[in-house]
């Protein structure tokens, strides 16, 4: 399931398509709340994280027991796409997500690591992005 | 999720314990799924974000409790934009009545899954009994 993630964060950038985007995304994730801790087995919803710094936009991602090769990152345009499969026994999940993110990344040169359940996608930023240190004399 | 439900129950129902014992830490209990062969239970847990070392397995009379705490903290410089996840500790506790042998109970860990392997007791295998 494709779903809109960083609506209310980056709603001030412009991403906000419709006033009630908000809200119907807060419904949702109510409701996600609510059910995830009754979750007996895997949805077909992961948890995202969002952080950044100087250099880079990193998205963490919550993919316990997935083999490396069934994990696919994409980036087209200024989305992420994250799908996994996961294998259980004979019965195979499929998860996806699709995070809009800042315009300002470096597509070409997105990398990621996959470390005890949990994927990490490293977005560079570009370097018109980042903050800019200018000296300015005073005469 | 297999009839071994009704062996394996939880807790969370009234009895659970919403704490870990060593302090007021709120914890979440992790999916999991128990599934029953004729031989034994498998328990897998998912815990993602949790190492080796922040695995602790204890089985005592007639309780299995696992907890898993998560390493990773927010690097210094990392602002957060978007959370989904939480630092709590995952917790579940089963109750099982006494129906596998703890000592004979072998556990793996990898990318965050913990698969229990736990054999029933003797007196819960189906045996079979000769006709003479």
């Amino acid at each position: 399931m494709n779903y809109p993630l960083i609506t209310r964060n980056l709603a001030p950038l412009g991403f906000l398509r419709s006033p009630w985007t908000g809200l119907e995304n807060e419904i949702d994730r109510l409701f996600e709340s609510t059910l995830s801790s009754f979750a007996g087995a895997p949805r077909n919803q992961f948890p995202v994280d969002v952080y950044e710094d100087r250099d880079n936009t990193y998205v963490r991602a919550e993919l316990p027991g997935v083999s490396r090769d069934d994990i696919n990152v994409e980036m087209v345009e200024d989305a992420l796409s994250i799908t996994a499969q996961h294998k259980e026994d004979e019965e195979s999940f499929s998860f996806s997500r699709t995070l809009a993110l800042p315009a300002h990344v470096h597509a070409d040169k997105v990398s990621a690591n996959y470390e005890n359940g949990l994927l990490t996608v490293i977005l560079p930023k570009r370097e018109e992005a980042k903050p800019r240190k200018i000296s300015v004399a005073i005469k | 999720m297999s009839n071994a439900s009704s062996i394996v129950s939880n807790r969370r129902d009234g009895s659970a314990r919403p704490e870990l014992e060593t302090g007021a830490t709120p914890t979440i209990r992790p999916a999991y799924r128990v599934k029953e062969k004729d031989d034994g239970f498998g328990l897998t847990v998912y815990l993602p974000g949790v190492p080796k070392a922040g695995l602790e397995i204890t089985a005592e009379a007639d309780q299995l409790r696992i907890i898993g705490r998560r390493s990773w903290k927010q690097p210094e410089g990392w602002t957060q934009i978007h959370r989904e996840s939480t630092d709590a500790p995952f917790e579940l506790v089963l109750e099982h009545g006494d129906s596998f042998d703890a000592d004979k109970a072998e556990a793996e860990f990898r990318d965050g899954v913990l698969r229990l392997a736990l054999p029933k007791a003797e007196a819960l295998k189906p045996k079979k009994i000769k006709i003479s």
